[in-house]
């Protein structure tokens, strides 16, 4: 390992080809055993003024081993040539030749392997009438593989001035193919934005587009050089996101580059005018990770404007595909009431403080179980197979009742049922129990960032924006009961209404097929055949003990059939619908098609550690919007594209059981439910958290806008 | 969460992650450090809160830290600055399946050959704190106030080249920005180019 800097190789006198007549020069090589170098020397025209006339390094390597380019990259220096020449000549900086990236580790330098050739131009002086011209150099270079060597050496020589030298022509003429080309058509600047150079060029030439570009500023200490450039191009015009180097020690108004790709001989020279403010040296480009993991992406917002996007939120429900079946429930209430103000009214404000009360009730409870150390969410409720199980019974059985199939004055003792019928408001505040119940899983959107907030509040206050949501879901009905333009609209009670009614079952079990998948992605394909087996045998004693149709016999014999059938159903069922009995079975996030992995923050560290970006789905199959935005954006064939081409670690946290990591992470980002999705940028200020209703444009914008 | 906290996070979580280099910039709390050195004994950063820390990256199979040791730039530079009261801790990120890499006796031994003064040589074979403090070359420098901060970064001298005859003309970055902090000033230039070979960095 001992240096062998100076290893002076004899001056050899050789004879060199010179056309047409030959003459006598001499040429340099110095050969260090890792470098062949030579001095070469191209004159066209001979040595005379006005005329071409190029000397030049090459450099020949041994295998692996390289030197580098003018910007050495993260490690190592460019060579240096120091000439000696007559008075009056002059020579021009080296023409460097378009470099390559050449990984160390985790480390990036630009340099040359194999052979390659530095070449100066010389400038005649006017007055130059010798016979000959001496040159003389003295280069440095460090040539490293994994062990850098700094070596030097000597070269000198003469060439004849009224003869042409043309015996490298090839070579000068493969540095002058190899040196980055100025392209006329090219238009490039660059911006300074959130700690990386935005660069953007138009009118590179058509054989480039599409391909993926290598950026080689020629100044060091800009840019991070490891960092492989977010770029994507739009039509001729590439753009990309080099990350800022946390080590950036320079602050160019002009930064010169040269842009190519792995197949191309010769790069494209890139003038770059710098827009933007530098960040001020010293100050880090780049946010810690950590910083950027906890950092809320939504904006802190004041108790006030909670309120009123709970408000917004809340009216927004109504449009969420989970409270269709509710809203038709609604619709019959008001043609049976149309023509009656005072009951519609009275029934609006029974519905609305259903809602409320609802709302506050749920909010409160899981304000308390988060106070007693559970780890829960918004729509913890729907987390419980036993609630959605529950649920699906309901639904199954308003929907029977609206068919027809039984009535629940046969079923309900008579002291509940006539009170029903005496007290039609307390149906209505049933309802509008029911809605919430439905209903609140669907995290519309203006309510992530107030859900989020709400829990960080102290409990009356959280309460109050509870409040405000259930307020906001329930004003559209109570406007209109109280607007008699609208209930006179609605025609006449008659036979419409029985068929309406038959109608509006279906949406009911149209919804029990949903709960359904949500409990089979709970507790597997075994726990939703157990709880349709159920459904089955609570159809069937609704009807045994509600069918109007039934004679008092048979409904007896019916009854203990049904009363068997549906204990011996229930028995078998119940077990398996308890999420610990298969909670080994896969679940949507394990075996998820597309290379989607399960989260875990363990993974996301890793992958953004490695310097690549993540994705994460927050998600749930009882959350419709979540659903939605699966097999629409996330199933996108551009998005799933661009996801690859960035190749972007894709992770799913599936919150559809209770997962307390899940639940600390959504609360980490300032959300207390799904959809979030969240995508990682190693080095960036803080995972963007994108919106709720996930477009394609969205995903791909920020995935263009990645490191 | 405040900085250092957050900076400690950032670490760790580096730390754990395998091949990427850190974001340990000037202006940021310097990540948190412990190694053994080449005594075997454990040394912290955080045993020297209160005071100004010098990392110098070190491998002596590298020609230009040879540059900076055999013209003994590098020994004066450590000692002008422990006689300060500066803890001085000389850093080998070079992985151990390196060809250049020394064992901890090896490496004192030649850091004594030397005479070296660094408060300690530390070891560092799998590149955890090399990577975390971001180090690309050997020598490269780091500063830190006594407040935990990186106040310099970057090259030892402001002449890239292996000549020792260099050494002469260049400015001493290390010397100029501890002269500053110490007088409680700003440093001027916090932020260099370090040159130099490679961190031999192990694949982890």
């Amino acid at each position: 390992m001992r240096p062998s800097i100076t290893h002076f190789a004899a001056l050899l006198a050789a004879l060199c080809i010179t056309l047409p007549a030959p003459a006598a020069t001499e040429r340099a090589v110095v050969d260090t055993g890792q470098v062949r170098a030579e001095l070469l020397a191209h004159a066209p025209e001979g040595v005379a003024p006005g005329k071409p006339l190029w000397v030049g390094l090459q450099l020949a390597h041994a295998p692996h081993w390289h030197t580098y380019w003018k910007n050495p990259g993260d490690s190592g220096l460019p060579t240096l040539l120091d000439w000696k020449l007559p008075a009056g000549f002059s020579a021009s900086d080296i023409a460097w030749p378009t470099p390559s990236r050449l990984p160390v580790g985790p480390l990036m330098n630009f340099g040359y392997e194999g052979t390659v050739l530095l070449p100066v131009a010389l400038t005649v002086p006017a007055g130059f009438r010798a016979d000959t011209l001496d040159i003389q150099l003295q280069a440095d270079w460090l040539v490293c593989k994994d062990v850098c060597i700094p070596e030097s050496g000597n070269f000198s020589l003469k060439l004849p001035a009224r003869a042409v030298t043309v015996a490298h022509a090839a070579a000068f003429d493969n540095a002058r193919a190899m040196s980055p080309q100025t392209v006329a058509t090219v238009r490039a600047s660059a911006e300074v934005s959130d700690g990386a150079l935005i660069v953007r060029v138009a009118g590179l030439p058509a054989a480039w587009h599409g391909r993926e570009l290598q950026f080689f500023p020629e100044l060091a200490g800009v840019t991070d050089n490891a960092a492989k450039p977010a770029a994507r191009w739009e039509g001729a015009a590439w753009d990309a996101r080099v990350p800022l180097s946390p080590q950036r020690s320079e602050s160019p108004q002009q930064l010169a580059a040269v842009l190519s790709h792995a197949g191309a001989t010769a790069g494209v020279q890139l003038a770059l005018p710098v827009s933007g403010a530098w960040p001020a040296l010293g100050s880090p480009a780049t946010a810690a990770l950590a910083d950027a993991v906890v950092t809320p992406a939504a904006p802190p917002i004041g108790f006030a404007l909670a309120l009123l996007l709970a408000l917004v939120g809340g009216a927004l429900l109504n449009l969420m595909p989970c409270v269709f079946p509710v809203l038709s429930l609604k619709v019959m209430g008001f043609a049976s009431q149309a023509h009656d103000r005072r009951s519609l009214l009275a029934g609006g404000l029974a519905y609305t403080a259903g809602v409320v009360l609802s709302f506050v009730a749920l909010a409160g409870l899981l304000l308390a179980l988060r106070a007693g150390g559970e780890q829960l969410g918004w729509g913890f409720q729907l987390q419980s197979p036993g609630v959605i199980a529950a649920l699906a019974a309901l639904f199954t059985l308003i929907g029977l009742n609206l068919a027809g199939v039984f009535e629940f004055g046969s079923i309900l003792p008579s002291a509940l049922a006539s009170a029903r019928a005496r007290h039609p408001l307390v149906d209505s505040a049933l309802t509008g129990v029911l809605a919430v119940a439905v209903a609140s899983p669907c995290t519309a959107p203006f309510m992530g960032a107030s859900l989020g907030l709400a829990f960080t509040l102290p409990a009356a206050q959280a309460l109050a924006i509870f409040g405000a949501l259930g307020l906001g879901m329930a004003l559209p009905y109570l406007a209109a009961s109280a607007w008699p333009a609208l209930a006179r609209a609605l025609p006449r009670p008659g036979l419409w209404m029985a068929h309406f009614k038959t109608v509006m079952a279906f949406p009911m079990f149209a919804t029990v097929v949903w709960l359904v998948w949500i409990l089979g992605q709970q507790v597997g394909i075994d726990g939703a055949a157990a709880l349709l087996a159920a459904l089955v045998a609570l159809a069937f004693a609704a009807w045994a003990f509600g069918s109007p149709l039934l004679g008092r016999r048979a409904r007896a014999g019916f009854g203990t059939a049904a009363l068997v059938l549906l204990s011996a159903t229930l028995l078998w069922a119940v077990p398996s619908l308890r999420s610990e009995a298969v909670a080994s079975t896969a679940g949507p996030a394990q075996v998820a098609p597309g290379g989607w992995q399960a989260w875990s923050s363990e993974r996301v560290a890793e992958a953004v550690s490695q310097g690549r970006p993540v994705f994460v789905d927050f998600t749930a199959a009882w959350c419709v919007t979540c659903q939605l935005n699966k097999r629409t954006t996330l199933a996108d064939a551009q998005v799933l594209a661009d996801f690859e081409a960035r190749q972007v670690v894709l992770l799913r946290a599936d919150w559809t059981r209770r997962d307390a990591a899940i639940s600390a992470e959504l609360a980490r980002l300032g959300r207390n439910g799904v959809p979030v999705y969240a995508l990682y940028t190693p080095g960036a200020a803080g995972p963007r958290v994108l919106s709720e209703i996930l477009s394609p444009r969205e995903v791909r914008d920020a995935l263009a806008a990645l490191p | 969460m405040n900085p250092f906290v957050a900076t400690t996070l950032a670490a760790a979580l580096c730390l754990t992650g395998g091949a990427a280099l850190a974001n340990a910039a000037v202006g940021q709390m310097a990540p948190p450090l412990s190694a053994t050195d080449t005594s075997g004994k454990t040394v912290s950063l955080a045993d020297y809160k209160g005071k100004h820390v010098v990392l110098e990256w070190v491998n002596p199979g590298c020609p230009y830290v040879r540059k900076h040791y055999d013209s003994a730039n590098m020994q004066g530079t450590q000692k002008g600055a422990v006689d300060k009261g500066v803890v001085w801790l000389a850093i080998n990120s070079t992985a151990a399946d390196a060809y250049d890499y020394r064992k901890p006796a090896e490496l004192a031994q030649w850091m004594k050959e030397k005479q070296a003064a660094p408060t300690a040589t530390l070891m560092d074979a799998d590149g955890k704190i090399g990577r975390a403090y971001g180090a690309r070359t050997t020598p490269q420098m780091v500063l830190i106030d006594p407040q935990g901060k990186i106040v310099y970064t970057g090259a030892i001298d402001s002449k890239p080249s292996a000549r020792t005859g260099d050494i002469a003309s260049a400015t001493n970055y290390v010397k100029q920005a501890l002269g500053e902090s110490l007088a409680g000033k700003p440093v001027s230039v916090a932020a260099t180019q370090p040159y130099g070979c490679s961190v031999k960095y192990s694949s982890m």
